[in-house]
């Protein structure tokens, strides 16, 4: 018996060091090469650059502005007579599409542009990055640090927004703090969203950031996407829509890659339960469903919910933008690295 | 490995160092294939505006690449952070971030040369007492005068104990006095840290520097001690001044063995550059004799770096047309 014990632990000892030596030793060797304690001293002054008091209140009060408005919105529900998780899914599809599409959409996109625009292409254009390019610390970490920054401060906003909003969203419809309880898998649900939208516009702003002279272009460019991504193509959808799928544009719509992965957070949390009264407008707007009811062929029921349009798999609408995003990010390293530094 | 240990002797070493902007047609090479021996001590870079100096401190500190040619410092090879490590560059107009304090920007340097933070704060309030600004620690940059910002300027570059200052016209925009307190800072410096500065200030090089480099059209036209550069330009120079200065240059003009003579505004008096001193040296009795002139002075100054440079550059446009 001893002797089968030694020789599992001979065979699983060669495999566990194998995947130390060849995983998580470069892992390591990497994180303690480029994030250091001079990272963290970077991260630490761009953080403050950003964050002030005042501007964190008056972005959460423009993320939170729309949502609010929708919640304010009757529902002709009496919440004391409903069970609390029904109670919780109608506040959620109260807030969804103005989270959606504003609080984690364009306000969000936007705020990480203009926070993160000026970060390389501002400290170029006015000579401050001369001195610290000068300094013994490596253009990757110089990078790094602005960009973790920008992270943490978008990280702060979304779960202060998407918290308050819940509370919001519970005392003005219901009162009851267990409501609050049952609506946790929908607001995890939006902030793993958030980080996701987060990765995705911080990668795209610091790359731009590292390649433009003029933050102001980089918001512009920002701005466009931005645009792009949730009125140009949902018009596209809405007006020409039989060219849609035939001419494949759903390729390039960041506005269905989007609503994707938003689904697939919800579905996998189960944080609404699939239901034609959110997924038809979530359809039109996005491209996700293709408003047709889901009914079961044989027994003729409706299954709850509309059918997916399927364009692409939801997790590899996750998959490809997580994989640009880190291309964009190392781009964005790639290109500071290279960038001539002179006024 | 002999070559090795020359350039781990060098403070600053490169060899062929080139810089070209731009490709094609409109390529501009800013600095061409210059090979730099700077000593320990302090080290002059001289050269005209647009002369290739502040490409060249670019490319030493890592702040734009090297298009051929290759840098070290202290054996280093320059923008590594190794290299980064044990050097201290103020930029030509340093910019910094104008809403923090002195303190405050001094220290965030200071971690960022490695330093920890107890460690950047007292050294940082060190510098500023130093340069005579410990009152003004506390104010924002923006606030600060011209040359209050140099010697901000100058106390980040020392802030994480470098070995070698790469100061880029550490004079400029500063009235008189706060020039006069900067060269003497640089100066006092100059014993626990070698400085490669540079100027379009002769004067000033002249009162910091042992040795130096000059440069022009991105080239080096000259390097070596202050005093070597001197002791061979010193004979070439005479100074003459009589009753007839203006007939006397006349005449000197059309002597073939003088290749430049002119009345120098400032003193009104005749320099001459004679190609053979020695007929210099025997003409010019002959002609007072002959002239009846009286003779006030005739003699061999100590040439300025200034006059030395001008001659330099002189000559070389000569050769070149």
């Amino acid at each position: 018996m001893k002797s089968n014990k030694l020789n599992l632990t001979d065979k699983i000892k060669p495999k566990v060091d194998g995947f130390n030596n060849k995983v998580l030793q470069p892992i390591k060797s990497w994180f303690s090469k480029y994030i250091s304690k001079k990272t963290f001293i970077v991260i630490k002054k761009t953080f403050f650059d950003i964050y002030s008091l005042k501007k964190l209140i008056i972005t959460i009060i423009f993320l939170l502005f729309v949502p609010t408005i929708f919640i304010f919105l009757p529902t002709g529900v009496d919440f004391g007579l409903i069970s609390t998780h029904h109670a919780a899914t109608i506040i959620s599809i109260a807030i969804l599409f103005p989270v959606f599409f504003f609080t984690l959409g364009i306000f969000f996109a936007l705020m990480i542009g203009f926070s993160g625009s000026s970060l390389i292409a501002e400290e170029v254009k006015s000579g401050t990055m001369l001195i610290l390019v000068s300094k013994p610390i490596s253009r990757i970490k110089i990078f790094l640090g602005k960009y973790i920054a920008v992270i943490f401060y978008g990280m702060l906003i979304s779960f202060i927004s998407i918290f308050t909003l819940g509370w919001i969203g519970v005392l003005m419809k219901s009162g009851n703090i267990d409501h609050f309880i049952s609506l946790l898998p929908f607001l995890t649900a939006l902030y793993l969203y958030s980080l996701f939208i987060l990765f995705l516009f911080t990668s795209i702003t610091m790359a731009l950031s590292s390649i433009f002279k003029k933050p102001r272009t980089v918001s512009i460019t920002v701005f466009i996407l931005v645009i792009f991504s949730f009125i140009a193509f949902f018009l596209i959808r809405t007006f020409i829509g039989q060219f849609y799928g035939i001419y494949q544009i759903y390729h390039f719509d960041l506005g269905y890659h989007l609503g994707n992965v938003f689904v697939l957070f919800i579905e996998t949390l189960n944080a609404i339960p699939p239901s034609a009264a959110w997924q038809m407008l979530f359809g039109q707007l996005t491209g996700v469903y293709s408003l047709t009811s889901s009914i079961d062929p044989d027994q003729g029921i409706n299954l709850g919910g509309l059918e997916k349009t399927n364009y692409y798999l939801p997790i590899f609408s996750l998959l490809i933008w997580v994989l640009i995003a880190a291309l964009l990010l190392f781009f964005g390293i790639w290109s500071l690295k290279k960038r001539e530094i002179s006024i | 490995m002999i070559q090795k240990k020359l350039k781990i002797n060098y403070e600053v070493w490169s060899e062929r160092l080139t810089k070209i902007y731009g490709k094609g047609n409109e390529a501009l090479e800013a600095v061409s294939k210059i090979d730099l021996r700077v000593k320990p001590g302090v080290h002059g870079f001289l050269g005209p505006n647009g002369a290739g100096k502040t490409t060249t401190y670019h490319m030493l500190v890592g702040a734009i690449s090297i298009t051929e040619g290759k840098a070290k410092i202290r054996g280093k090879k320059a923008g590594s952070v190794a290299a980064k490590q044990v050097i201290g560059f103020l930029p030509q107009d340093p910019v910094f971030y104008e809403d923090m304090s002195g303190e405050d920007y001094l220290i965030y340097m200071g971690q960022l040369g490695g330093l920890k933070s107890k460690e950047a704060k007292r050294k940082a309030q060190e510098l500023l007492d130093y340069f005579d600004m410990f009152d003004a620690r506390n104010r924002e940059i923006g606030k600060y005068s011209g040359g209050m910002k140099q010697k901000i300027g100058i106390a980040t570059a020392l802030i994480h104990d470098p070995k070698v200052l790469i100061l880029d016209e550490p004079t400029a925009n500063l009235d008189p006095l706060g020039r006069a307190d900067v060269i003497k800072k640089i100066r006092d410096l100059s014993d626990k840290v070698s400085v490669f500065v540079s100027s379009h200030i002769l004067s000033e090089i002249e009162q910091m520097c042992e040795d130096v480099t000059m440069i022009n059209h991105g080239k080096i036209v000259i390097s070596d001690s202050i005093k070597n550069i001197k002791k061979s330009y010193v004979s070439n120079l005479y100074i003459l001044d009589t009753d007839m200065n203006e007939k006397f240059l006349e005449m000197l003009k059309n002597i073939d063995f003088i290749s430049k003579v002119r009345i120098e505004e400032i003193d009104g008096k005749i320099h001459i550059i004679p190609k053979d001193q020695d007929k210099l040296r025997e003409l010019i009795p002959q002609m007072l004799i002959k002239n009846k002139a009286t003779l006030y002075s005739f003699y061999q100054p100590e040439l300025s770096l200034q006059d030395i440079f001008m001659e330099i550059m002189a000559k070389k446009e000569d050769i070149e047309k």
